[in-house]
């Protein structure tokens, strides 16, 4: 099941780093990725894949010290192939 | 650098000793080298002690067992590069044991970063994932803050392991110091609702168990929990981690659970219809199989970290808060007569035995023989394998911080440098390490740490010159094929403790363990016991792996 979420994060390099390590360790795959600058945080949108329930990987976002807000945006349901 | 009136300014390097002194840190581990060369110089005279281990790995495991014994921080120093690697495996032991643990590594000067400097590794990337937070210093500016933050951090919360790295050209750096205050913490408000929830289970409960994790010792409920078990005479059960959280004369203490659980705590939970799981994570070695762990029960969750809620099991109820705040929102209806009775008859079913009728050092003998005659105040450190299991099984704690296993990472050489590390946090208590002839040898090095500070530290090293949990499994699972695991050309393992200036002796028989444990006790120095015991012995009971936890081997059913 595929998910869409925003994240905003510190503007350091390394929140980046830290906040995908967690995505891939956890078992979801990402299918989008896009970064922004503003007001002096980063703000990622980003889309990703697994057969996990999506809180498993929100409530590990939610507590890094970088990670300011998580807001899962939607939940879009694989179409069968 | 803007530098305003009243700045006080000192190196970084001093200022990361003055940081730590501040914050009531008297005592550090680690070894010196190149890049953090500065920091050391500026220990030269401090009021900070530090110990010098001979290996990283030491001074990492050192400074766990000096924040698992105290509840303090922990602080351990390396240099760059291959220092820093050394200390990882501690982190990660740190961090899947939530232990505040404080690292500070030193890096090369900024100007040479990433340009595969000598002793340069990308220390901050390394740390992404066996730490609770990471910085790099890449400002002078910035050092004060990030230390301030990075010891408020490994603190707060869930406790965790955190690093700072470096460079040593902000050591070196004059700095400014600015006092930094934490930012209200996001402290998680207990949902009403839930607690309503809660209690309505608790209410209808008639076989209740709680589920009693580490989560207790690092909230520091212990007072918490007993109030609430006296009051409902729960049966409860505990990982190996929260061993010592549930007094040992409580009625119902029905021990740890799980791969090599008593039969009682595995047999409560399988039969329960509501489990308290208060501050515990649901590990696999605690579940066996997962889909039949306490599959008839509802559970009703406690923890800081929100995370831990519905990651292996799903929960009727969760109160995510610390501890100390959530214990007491539970209603204490007492626990049905039914089940506390079936609770004691199983107990007294499966009760332990010690008849042991060979001629041999039987190791669970020893070990609850020497529970029993070591202060109550002592602590115990293990290593990982047969041993760690037996002295969980044998020996009673009164308190976490007096037994230190290394649980979530199961780390072997573990054992010793932490048991450096409770003895230099507390220095009029009986400490001690148990052993396995595998673990000893992988920090063995830290023997030379116990005479350099002359640290009573007591040994008992378990010998079946084996890697015994492995050729355990090799039995009971590979068709006894002992792949590496036959440790018979092990070294002498007493005059090995001699050339450290460790006196000690070697048993071989039933009939000497208990003069052993008069000397080891009674010693006032250092002392090790050597206790040969047969190679053939496993730990029982014993959850195969894919079973449920009401499926155990037994010694008379393998």
């Amino acid at each position: 099941m595929k998910h869409s979420l925003n994240i905003a994060i510190k503007n350091q390099s390394v929140a980046v780093e830290r906040f995908l390590r967690v995505v891939r360790h956890r078992g979801f795959d990402l299918t989008h990725f896009q970064l922004n600058v503003d007001d002096g945080q980063y703000n990622v949108a980003m889309t990703v894949d697994s057969d996990k329930p999506i809180y498993l990987l929100t409530t590990q976002l939610t507590k890094l010290v970088d990670v300011k807000q998580v807001t899962l945006q939607s939940v879009h349901q694989q179409q069968a192939v | 650098m803007s530098l305003r009136n009243g700045d006080l300014l000192m190196t970084g390097a001093e200022l990361t000793i003055d940081l730590l002194a501040k914050h009531g840190v008297k005592d550090v581990f680690g070894y010196p080298g190149g890049a953090i060369m500065p920091i050391y110089d500026a220990l030269y005279g401090a009021p900070v002690k530090h110990y010098l281990t001979r290996h990283e790995q030491g001074a990492g495991f050192a400074a766990v067992g000096f924040a698992r014994s105290t509840g303090k921080l922990g602080v351990c120093f390396a240099t760059s590069g291959p220092g820093a690697t050394n200390l990882i495996t501690a982190l990660a032991d740190a961090m899947m044991d939530s232990v505040p643990l404080l690292a500070i590594t030193g890096q090369v000067p900024t100007a040479a970063i990433g340009s595969d400097a000598f002793q340069e590794i990308d220390v901050l990337g390394m740390s992404l994932s066996c730490t609770k937070h990471s910085y790099m210093v890449e400002r002078a500016e910035d050092l004060a803050e990030i230390l301030q933050e990075a010891i408020h951090l490994a603190q707060s919360g869930r406790p965790g392991p955190v690093l700072v790295d470096i460079p040593k050209d902000i050591q070196m750096a004059q700095v400014p110091f600015q006092p930094w205050l934490a930012a209200d913490d996001y402290l998680p408000q207990l949902d009403l609702n839930q607690v309503a929830i809660a209690n309505e289970l608790l209410s209808e409960a008639q076989r209740p168990v709680a589920y009693v994790g580490g989560g207790v010792q690092a909230a520091g409920a212990q007072n918490e929990l007993m109030q609430f078990l006296e009051k409902t005479q729960m049966p409860a059960v505990s990982t190996l981690k929260a061993l010592g959280s549930v007094l040992p004369d409580y009625e119902y203490d029905l021990g740890m659970l799980g791969m090599h659980g008593g039969q009682a705590a595995n047999l409560a939970v399988q039969e329960c219809d509501v489990l308290v799981c208060i501050g515990a994570r649901f590990d696999d070695r605690v579940t066996g199989n997962l889909g039949k762990f306490a599959a008839k029960a509802k559970v009703i969750h406690l923890d800081i970290d929100a995370a831990e809620v519905g990651k292996r099991k799903p929960a009727k109820a969760s109160l995510i808060a610390d501890l100390k705040t959530s214990l007491p929102q539970l209603e204490c209806f007492v626990t049905p007569d039914a089940w506390r009775e079936h609770s004691k008859e199983m107990m007294v079913k499966h009760a332990w035995r010690y008849d042991y009728p060979g001629e041999k050092v039987f190791a669970p003998y020893l070990l609850n023989q020497l529970s029993q005659r070591m202060p109550s105040t002592g602590v115990v450190c293990c290593d990982v394998g047969q041993h760690q299991m037996w002295v969980a099984q044998h020996m009673k704690f009164s308190h976490p911080s007096n037994h230190l296993s290394s649980g979530g990472a199961g780390t072997m050489g573990f054992g010793l440098p932490a048991a450096i590390g409770a003895q230099v946090a507390r220095p009029d208590d009986f400490v001690m390490t148990v052993s396995g002839d595998g673990s000893i040898m992988m920090n063995i090095q830290e023997l030379a740490t116990i005479r350099r500070n002359n640290l009573p530290v007591k040994i008992l090293i378990l010998d079946n010159q084996r890697l015994g949990m492995v050729r355990q499994w090799q039995e009971l699972f590979f068709e006894g094929r002992y792949s590496e695991t036959n440790l018979s050309d092990n070294p002498d393992f007493v005059q090995l403790a001699a050339v450290f200036g460790i006196p000690g002796q070697t048993i071989t028989h039933a009939n000497q363990v208990d003069d052993a444990i008069t000397a080891l006790v009674n010693s006032e120095g250092p002392y090790i016991v050597h206790a040969c015991i047969d190679d053939k012995e496993n730990v029982w009971p014993l959850v195969p792996p894919g079973a449920a936890n009401d499926q155990m081997m037994t010694e008379s059913a393998k």
